[in-house]
């Protein structure tokens, strides 16, 4: 169980992923607490024309700042673009994530090695993280934490109740901003990993199944951590072993992201039993609306 | 003594487009105005602007005797349960401490006298013993009183309700009531939007009747007449044997 780790590669994969574990169970927890799925998922996509304008200037190690870049513009935008109901979040969001997404193939399908870049940048390389990634990756971990920490209270908050927030005196519009450049940040962080596709599962998929344990949001994120860290270290596994003694080719990225699926459907079963066992609230006798006066 | 509001001739509204006009309205520390209008009247609006999230277009406004929009974050604010999500997963106790949370700032963990607050409000609106349950497992009724509770907590001199009695249970009635009259006891002045003019008869010092412009403001008895109450809703009134006023809306 312990013997895979010893080859560096694999060591660098575990590290990579017990990292992005420590940003990704809590952030995921406001992600899934704002309901904000979709707007992760267009940030994963959005920030692929970056991944690819990156690796076209500066190859491989371009890729980072090519990422960190358009993570921070399309955060930014989807801010602007959904704030005050002008555009329906949905809508604006998808034609963000679609013009953005489609730029991305566009310049990246000028290269002679298209597809394989392509599947690099969709799917990543977990097994060819470098060092040097690591300590990036472990930069944005601080960062992102320390964001996250400062910002916890008025984000939970402003998730709870905008209108409340914001009578507190909390600028919702800038709430709204920091996380999702939060979230932007955990994206480039994960994405030469676990590649622009499946970094999605990584900010959703861990509160979700947190949520179905617990009902407390520290916990939640703690759970979430954890899911991933056993994901990634059963994924890295299990790819090893059907590649090593089975001779079957499964990519570790995606080994990772089924099993953290694979515990979601699993803890399905423990939420339905915690629904059943909680008491049936009494509906509260409604008031009559009529304007009745005394006169 | 600073009033706690002035509004005169002031009209609010978004995007330059004024929603409601005409607004004149003084209140002292410990009085209790009641905003009474129809669906859509703007008393929701009125209530945005003096929290300083909507623009006061014309006329002079202030609020603790500042401008609303640098008052903004010193008026509580008690909006309604329904527009909550019930199932966030949140405990009561940390629902009242985000009233807390403009004070206890960025990094400073909650001290002694925050949880002091969130202790004291929850026993004050008779919750004490449901600090640890889920927010969204509580009644209708008990909701509205945990964010009566994080109101409290924030210790406001000026507390602007948004239809704190619909859907709520009579439990809850009695238990609101109660702790709002303690405020304005202790010197809160308390702005309250309804429907039920019965609310508005009992609770309050002042009554304001509007529908996209204040039609009348006063004391409860000289406001609440059939004649005012027609202007505003634009309906009729149908009178009752035992004497009291059924108003029906056009």
């Amino acid at each position: 169980m312990i013997e895979p780790f010893t080859a560096p590669f694999m060591a660098r994969a575990l590290t990579e992923l017990a990292l992005l574990a420590l940003i990704c169970g809590p952030i995921s927890v406001f992600v899934f607490a704002r309901r904000l799925s979709f707007v992760s998922d267009a940030l994963t996509h959005t920030i692929f024309p970056g991944v690819v304008i990156g690796f076209l200037a500066g190859g491989l190690e371009g890729l980072f700042a090519g990422a960190l870049v358009a993570g921070i513009v399309t955060a930014v935008v989807l801010t602007l673009l959904t704030r005050g109901g002008r555009v329906s979040d949905d809508a604006a969001t998808a034609v963000v994530l679609t013009a953005m997404f489609s730029i991305g193939v566009a310049m990246v399908s000028r290269r002679s090695s298209y597809t394989s870049d392509l599947t690099s940048f969709l799917f990543g390389r977990l097994l060819t993280v470098s060092p040097r990634q690591i300590a990036e990756t472990a930069a944005l971990v601080v960062i992102v934490l320390i964001a996250l920490v400062a910002g916890a209270r008025a984000l939970l908050f402003r998730t709870f109740d905008p209108g409340g927030a914001a009578a507190a005196g909390f600028r919702v519009g800038w709430l709204d901003l920091w996380l999702n450049i939060l979230v932007a940040l955990v994206v480039v962080a994960a994405v030469r990993a676990v590649g622009t596709i499946l970094v999605v599962a990584l900010l959703i998929v861990p509160a979700a199944a947190a949520r179905m344990v617990t009902d407390r949001l520290v916990v939640m994120a703690a759970v979430g951590t954890v899911l991933i860290l056993g994901a990634g270290y059963g994924g890295l596994l299990l790819s090893w072993t059907a590649s090593i003694h089975y001779g079957v080719s499964l990519t570790s990225a995606s080994s990772v992201v089924l099993l953290l699926v694979a515990a979601y459907c699993l803890l399905i079963p423990v939420r339905l039993i915690r629904d059943r066992r909680r008491r049936t609230v009494t509906v509260p006798r409604q008031r009559s609306s009529v304007h009745e006066l005394v006169g | 003594m600073t009033p706690a509001l002035t509004y005169s001739a002031v009209s609010v509204g978004y995007q330059g487009t004024p929603v409601l006009t005409h607004v004149d309205l003084e209140l002292a520390p410990g009085q209790t105005v009641a905003l009474v209008g129809p669906n859509g009247a703007g008393k929701s609006t009125l209530i945005k602007s003096i929290l300083g999230l909507v623009p006061v277009l014309a006329g002079a406004a202030t609020v603790l005797g500042d401008h609303p929009a640098a008052a903004r974050g010193r008026a509580g604010y008690v909006p309604q349960t329904d527009t909550l999500d019930a199932d966030f997963p949140v405990s009561v106790r940390q629902v009242v401490m985000m009233g807390r949370y403009r004070r206890i700032g960025w990094w400073r963990p909650a001290g002694k006298d925050d949880r002091r607050a969130v202790s004291e409000a929850l026993d004050r609106v008779g919750l004490a013993g449901r600090a640890g349950h889920r927010f969204g497992t509580l009644s209708g009724g008990q909701r509205q009183r945990v964010l009566l509770a994080r109101a409290i907590a924030s210790e406001p001199r000026l507390l602007l309700l948004d239809e704190p009695f619909n859907g709520v249970d009579a439990v809850s009635q009695d238990a609101i009531v109660r702790v709002l009259r303690d405020l304005t006891g202790s010197g809160t002045a308390l702005v309250i939007s309804t429907h039920d003019l019965q609310v508005a008869r009992d609770l309050a010092d002042l009554v304001c009747l509007i529908n996209g412009r204040q039609w009348a403001a006063g004391p409860p008895a000289a406001t609440l007449t059939e004649q005012n109450l027609r202007r505003t809703y634009g309906g009729s009134t149908i009178s009752l044997a035992d004497g009291r006023m059924v108003l029906v809306e056009p």
